[in-house]
């Protein structure tokens, strides 16, 4: 079989699957509103602001997350201290944790009588905040990355030659890392345009994005015209960006790191520069979840663990965990064949960004027009969690794959290794770390997907994120405080997910300590 | 006994599996927590196999009843209210009952009424006590000095309580002097949330906020006590019944246009105004129920009951609310801009 019909073959089940489970129910919502769109929709200034801020607020998050991040992470890459290794790994941290945990974290800071002292409530700062706590560590990583693939030698040249540390940064570091940032930037930009639940959750009535419009229009004003319309304007922008970060991830592609700059351990001032990095990251990734933890452990002090004891409890962490399994499972056979069949093409890469740029609040709706007689069982629930989860599975394998030395598996195979042997001593342990974050990302994304609660639910598949819902909606301190119980627990549930999947194996380790 | 009540549960899932039970479809808001018990004890005495079905409030239950009213998701649904129900009927999502004399008060013109509430202001009685802040005695009070920056309301665009309030200010003054006080109320910087649980639980002063009026329901302070851990004597907040601030609101079932099972969903609705039913009601969902000499559970004592409302008609509801919520929204959300 030639390489485009084996490519077109495995693309065949990711692409029906996108094509039934996104851009048909976004059809069907848009030939619902049948084209009749309020004159002078994008005239009213309401409208135009809300445009302008969810523009405004995800360029505000990549400029900062920039600014923050890229110190941060120079200081990371190249000073040697204790904890250096762990700090690197719980970058990651934030990125597993649900929408909802981190937006009761946000608000327990900086909300009415938050534990700092200051309310930001009904300000930008509150959602540009939750913004960066998604996204700085984000930037982090990737400048890390970047800066690990200057050869020490180049570095030291610089220096011999006489150039300053500042002057070495920009014309040696700066260049070398900035395809990494941009590339980062671009997800930024993505996440936080599209955005639906922090924004939902964290930017009130004023600060609210274009994503939380649409959901107002279609779940309480039942206008579908002036929604889908908004939801193709969000698509045209964030389809560029996402296909300018497929293109400049591909160039990315690093296979093998030459002489990487060792991390030294600081000196005099330089201990200074590093406390401060550490403080900015505990500031901006690290607080919310720690305010969860605190805010859970007054409650437990107020009404003890008596709250838990509960029959919902049991149905809800048991019902999160078994979708999160049966999503995890879907998503990664999803996720390997749309990474296998998007090895080289741009518009098949692109198009794994397809479930994060298509309104969410459209597709659910869609989902319930295009198929009613299915739109409150299991398989269709299912099937809407693996499509917001499978996406990280098909880019982090993809960028694995880009990154795969292709002489080792030709010399394996030319050594008379079959195929089969090939992928599983050549290929496999060089895609696992790849998956397994995959993996991780997706398992994290469905324990807590904020968008799932826009589908039709059933009492019987009552998950953490409902029931924190549900105890909300009544009054009384049980209930107040049984959600922030509850919310720990899920960012713990979401901990454990991301340690069982992400911690490195053994041999992994061995082979970190060798290099 | 909680023993006996899973093993009857079970039994009663089995029995349900085994005899290829026929299926009803329940449509329901994401309050709706009648208790399992009684849900089994139905789906034994008729055979039948009950799919509950939550999806979202009231508003986005009867939305999402008009969007797939080709092919209809349920056979009956519960938890539509008189702010939607004009909505529904006007939408034809519903099948016309032969207009049964039932039981009961209040009615539900269109569908059969299964309870009722009041969504009015709450205050948090320890803030009013420490600033020794009299309580207001009309709504206009809320628009003095005295009061700025203590009320929070949600946004009727987006909740129902939020909606019901609205509307009983309007019933009560009229829609001109309604939209007047709003503005009024606008400058005197009242707080509007997206929805009641924001409103309650991150800008009421009593659960961390810093509002002391928020607008809630006539039984939230019975709630207070029943979910408390050391069962509280007293209620820490009270009902605020400021005349033209009360809605009442009634909450009824009705058979999905196009459903199937109509027998079966007819039983359903009157089962749901069984007495048992009835019963668990108030402390499930916190309603009252409308069969008249159905025992109240005692910690109804804390929720002092509204003598008199201002409620517009369905007919009323039904042709100006949405007008309403747009001339609201223009006042209050939009002004400035």
């Amino acid at each position: 079989m030639s390489e485009r019909g084996r490519r077109a073959g495995l693309a065949l089940l990711p692409l029906a699957f996108l094509l039934l489970m996104s851009i048909l129910p976004l059809l069907r919502l848009l030939q619902e509103g049948q084209g009749a769109v309020s004159t002078g929709l994008f005239a009213d200034r309401y409208l135009q602001w809300r445009v302008l801020w969810s523009l405004l607020q995800a360029a505000v998050s990549c400029v900062a997350a920039l600014l923050i991040g890229l110190p941060v992470a120079w200081c990371l890459a190249r000073y040697r201290f204790p904890g250096r290794s762990l700090s690197l790994r719980l970058l990651m941290l934030p990125f597993v944790m649900p929408t909802l945990v981190a937006a009761m974290g946000v608000l327990a800071l900086f909300g009415p009588q938050g534990l700092l002292g200051v309310n930001l409530q009904d300000t930008p700062w509150l959602l540009l905040y939750g913004n960066l706590f998604f996204n700085l560590p984000l930037v982090i990583r990737a400048a890390c990355e970047g800066l690990a693939q200057i050869p020490a030698s180049r570095l030291a040249a610089a220096r011999t030659l006489g150039a300053t540390p500042w002057r070495v940064f920009w014309r040696v570091e700066w260049p070398a890392v900035r395809p990494w940032l941009l590339s980062a930037l671009c997800l930024v930009f993505l996440y936080c345009f599209s955005g639906f639940g922090l924004a939902l959750l964290l930017g009130g009535q004023r600060y609210a994005t274009v994503e939380v419009e649409i959901y107002q229009l279609v779940s309480y004003e039942l206008n579908l015209a002036d929604a889908g319309a908004l939801a193709l304007l969000m698509l045209l922008v964030t389809g560029v960006i996402a296909t300018l970060y497929a293109w400049l991830e591909r160039r990315l592609a690093a296979p093998l790191k030459v002489d990487p700059v060792l991390p030294r351990r600081p000196q005099g001032m330089e201990w200074l520069q590093l406390v401060a990095a550490l403080a900015l990251l505990l500031l901006f990734a690290g607080l919310p979840l720690l305010a969860v933890l605190w805010r859970a452990v007054q409650a437990v002090a107020a009404s003890g663990f008596s709250l838990l004891h509960d029959e919902e409890v049991l149905l809800a962490l048991g019902n999160s965990a078994r979708f999160s399994a049966m999503a995890v499972l879907l998503a990664a056979l999803l996720g390997w064949l749309h990474a296998l069949a998007a090895r080289g093409s741009l518009w098949l890469r692109a198009l794994a960004f397809l479930p994060f740029v298509v309104s969410p609040v459209c597709v659910a709706f869609g989902l319930l027009l295009l198929y009613p007689q299915w739109s409150a069982s299991l398989p269709l629930l299912l099937a809407s969690y693996a499509l917001l989860a499978y996406p990280f599975v098909a880019r982090s394998l993809a960028g694995a794959l880009d990154s795969l030395p292709r002489h080792w598996p030709q010399a394996a195979r030319s050594l008379g290794a079959s195929p089969l042997r090939v992928f599983a001593r050549v290929e496999w342990p060089l895609l696992r770390p790849a998956f397994r974050r995959g993996l991780a990302f997706a398992a994290a994304t469905a324990l807590g997907e904020f968008a799932v609660t826009l589908f039709l639910s059933r009492p019987e598949w009552l998950t953490l994120t409902t029931l924190i819902y549900q105890r909300l909606g009544r009054p009384g301190a049980d209930n107040a405080a049984s959600a922030m119980l509850l919310a720990c627990l899920l960012m713990l549930l979401a901990l454990l997910a991301f340690l069982i999947i992400e911690w490195p194996s053994a041999a992994e380790r061995q082979l970190r300590k060798e290099s | 006994m909680q023993l006996f009540k899973t093993t009857s549960l079970i039994s009663a899932l089995l029995l349900a599996g085994l005899s290829h039970a026929a299926e009803l479809r329940v449509l329901t808001h994401s309050s709706f927590a009648v208790s399992k018990p009684l849900l089994a004890e139905f789906e034994q005495q008729n055979g039948v196999k009950l799919s509950i079905i939550k999806a979202g409030d009231a508003g986005e239950m009867v939305n999402k009843l008009i969007l797939t009213r080709a092919n209809p998701i349920a056979d009956v649904v519960y938890g539509i209210d008189n702010t939607m129900m004009g909505k529904a009927t006007a939408a034809g999502v519903l099948l016309p009952e032969a207009a049964e004399r039932k039981s009961g008060q209040p009615q539900l013109p269109g569908a059969t009424s299964i309870d009722y509430g009041y969504v009015t202001l709450n205050y948090d009685k320890a803030w009013f006590a420490k600033k020794q802040l009299p309580l207001p005695k009309k709504l206009d009070d809320l628009t003095r000095p005295a009061y700025k920056d203590l009320l929070v309301v949600e946004n009727p665009a987006t909740s129902s309580p939020g909606l019901a309030f609205l509307l009983s200010t309007i019933s009560a003054m009229g829609e001109t002097r309604a939209m007047a006080f709003w503005a009024k109320l606008r400058d005197n910087g009242v707080k509007v949330s997206k929805g009641w649980t924001e409103a309650y639980y991150t800008d009421f002063s009593r659960n961390g906020g810093a509002r002391p009026i928020v607008v809630s329901y006539a039984t939230s302070p019975a709630a207070e006590v029943f979910y408390s851990k050391e069962k509280l004597s007293t209620s820490p907040t009270a009902n605020l019944l400021l005349p033209g601030a009360v809605f009442q609101q009634v909450e009824g079932a009705a058979l999905v246009k196009g459903g199937q099972q109509a027998a079966l969903a007819r039983k359903f609705i009157a089962f749901l105004r069984s007495d048992a039913v009835q019963k668990d009601i108030p402390t499930s969902m916190w309603m009252y129920p409308v069969q008249p000499g159905i025992a109240l559970d005692p910690v109804f004592q804390h929720a002092e009951k509204p003598a008199a409302h201002t409620t517009p008609n369905q007919q009323q509801i039904a042709a100006n609310s949405a007008g309403w919520v747009g001339k609201w929204t223009r006042i209050v959300l939009k002004s400035g801009q």
